[in-house]
């Protein structure tokens, strides 16, 4: 029997992908939350002092992504094989292309330089990438609402997460992009992952 | 008997990790190099507009990074269990955020602030993440030199090319980091990789 730690902050941030694998999978985990004031003694019991974690059978492995990859092969949603999962791969390192773009403007701390920030985002950066995604599941996807091969992947939980917080800059966005819609749509209609939602911490990102 | 088209530009850049694993596992593949001039017209032939892809039987991929991971995991490069690929990811998202940093450094105009830049880069911000590949070296490379498990994996021909990038700028960066320096001096003996690397064309980048 396995065991699965996750520590993370209170918050959804780079931890939520793990977290609803582990709910897509129906796989117990122990959910540790850490509150800024704790973290700090906790850092240097970390790899690299850093979270997420995730210790498995003991062992810790840093890095959001190393950790939401080796969930997603443990419980079957990476991708039916090698080529397959370098696809979902390829649509995840999309994903963080563009996220990539805005974590910097989500720091600033001026107002009305985050402000102008976002609104550039928004006009030139964003619409490549969404153009980007749908591309990759129009290519990839066989057809169907998934990212990848027909079947729920990773690359649609993490798509789903990081596209919350598209949605507070304009919660209009996906009305322009038909394909990343109904994606998400899928998702949330997925019963484990419905479930997942309706019951999951409310945190402030 | 799949086969292989690399496509990039006519360097080393983000290819050069799948071309070391090409030459380690002994496998051909076709190398396609596009100087600076020819690749506008091959653009919009690729799924995200960018390069390196890689084609697998007539089916693109993009990514630099899922392009490595697939070949790695095609000739047995990745870890041997999916445990150890994970690790092995942990240390190529650790290479990853090392480098981030380094690519405006290379791209600023202004020459003065380039080398303030340049300087910031390679006194501050380099040496804490190389101190966080020495501590997963040493964490996960069972007391060996390679990064993971005793063996040879993409992480350390990542590892590899990306630090030649950063000796070509300043050769001295390596110098407190002994672990790090045993690590590519145990990739370049190996006799496929020592025979690929005194045979490929010199390029700028």
């Amino acid at each position: 029997m396995s065991t699965y730690k996750l520590y993370y902050f209170n918050v959804r941030g780079r931890g939520e992908v793990a977290r609803l694998i582990f709910a897509a999978a129906d796989q117990k985990y122990e959910d540790i939350r850490y509150e800024r004031e704790e973290w700090v003694s906790h850092k240097s019991e970390m790899p690299l002092g850093q979270m997420p974690v995730l210790e498995y059978n003991g062992v810790k492995l840093p890095q959001s992504a190393a950790i939401n990859r080796f969930l997603a092969n443990q419980f079957h949603l990476a991708g039916k094989d090698n080529f397959d999962q370098a696809k979902v791969d390829a649509v995840v390192d999309t994903i963080n292309d563009m996220i990539s773009k805005y974590r910097p403007i989500r720091m600033e701390q001026d107002e009305a330089k985050q402000k102008e920030l976002t609104k550039t985002f928004l006009a030139d950066e964003l619409p490549k990438h969404l153009q980007n995604l749908e591309g990759l599941g129009k290519l990839y996807g066989s057809g169907g609402s998934f990212f990848v091969g027909n079947n729920l992947t990773w690359a649609d939980l993490y798509f789903y997460d990081i596209a919350q917080h598209i949605l507070e800059l304009d919660e209009n966005i996906f009305n322009s992009y038909p394909w990343l819609k109904e994606n998400r749509q899928q998702v949330e209609k997925q019963p484990k992952i419905a479930e997942y939602l309706k019951n999951r911490p409310k945190t402030s990102h | 008997m799949p086969s292989y088209k690399l496509t990039y530009f006519n360097g080393r850049g983000r290819a050069e990790v799948s071309r070391l694993i090409f030459a380690v596992a002994g496998e051909k593949f076709e190398d396609v190099r596009y100087e600076m001039d020819q690749w506008p017209a091959h653009k919009a032939e690729m799924p995200l507009g960018q390069i390196p892809v890689l084609e697998v039987d007539g089916v693109k991929l993009p990514q630099s990074a899922a392009i490595a991971r697939f070949l790695a995991k095609q000739f047995h490069l990745a870890g041997k269990d999916n445990f150890e690929q994970a690790k092995v990811d942990a240390v190529v998202d650790t290479i990853d955020d090392s480098f981030k940093g380094f690519v405006p450094t290379r791209f600023e105009k202004d020459e003065a602030k380039k080398e303030e830049l340049t300087k910031k880069y390679f006194g501050e911000e380099l040496p804490k993440h190389l101190q966080n590949l020495e501590t997963l070296g040493k964490l996960y490379g069972n007391g060996g030199h390679f990064f993971v498990g005793n063996q040879l994996t993409w992480a350390d021909l990542l590892f590899y090319t990306f630090a030649q990038a950063w000796i070509g700028v300043e050769a001295d960066c390596l110098n407190n980091f002994s672990w790090l320096k045993k690590n590519r001096a145990e990739v370049e003996k190996q006799p496929k990789i020592a025979e690929y690397l005194k045979n490929r064309p010199q390029t700028q980048f």
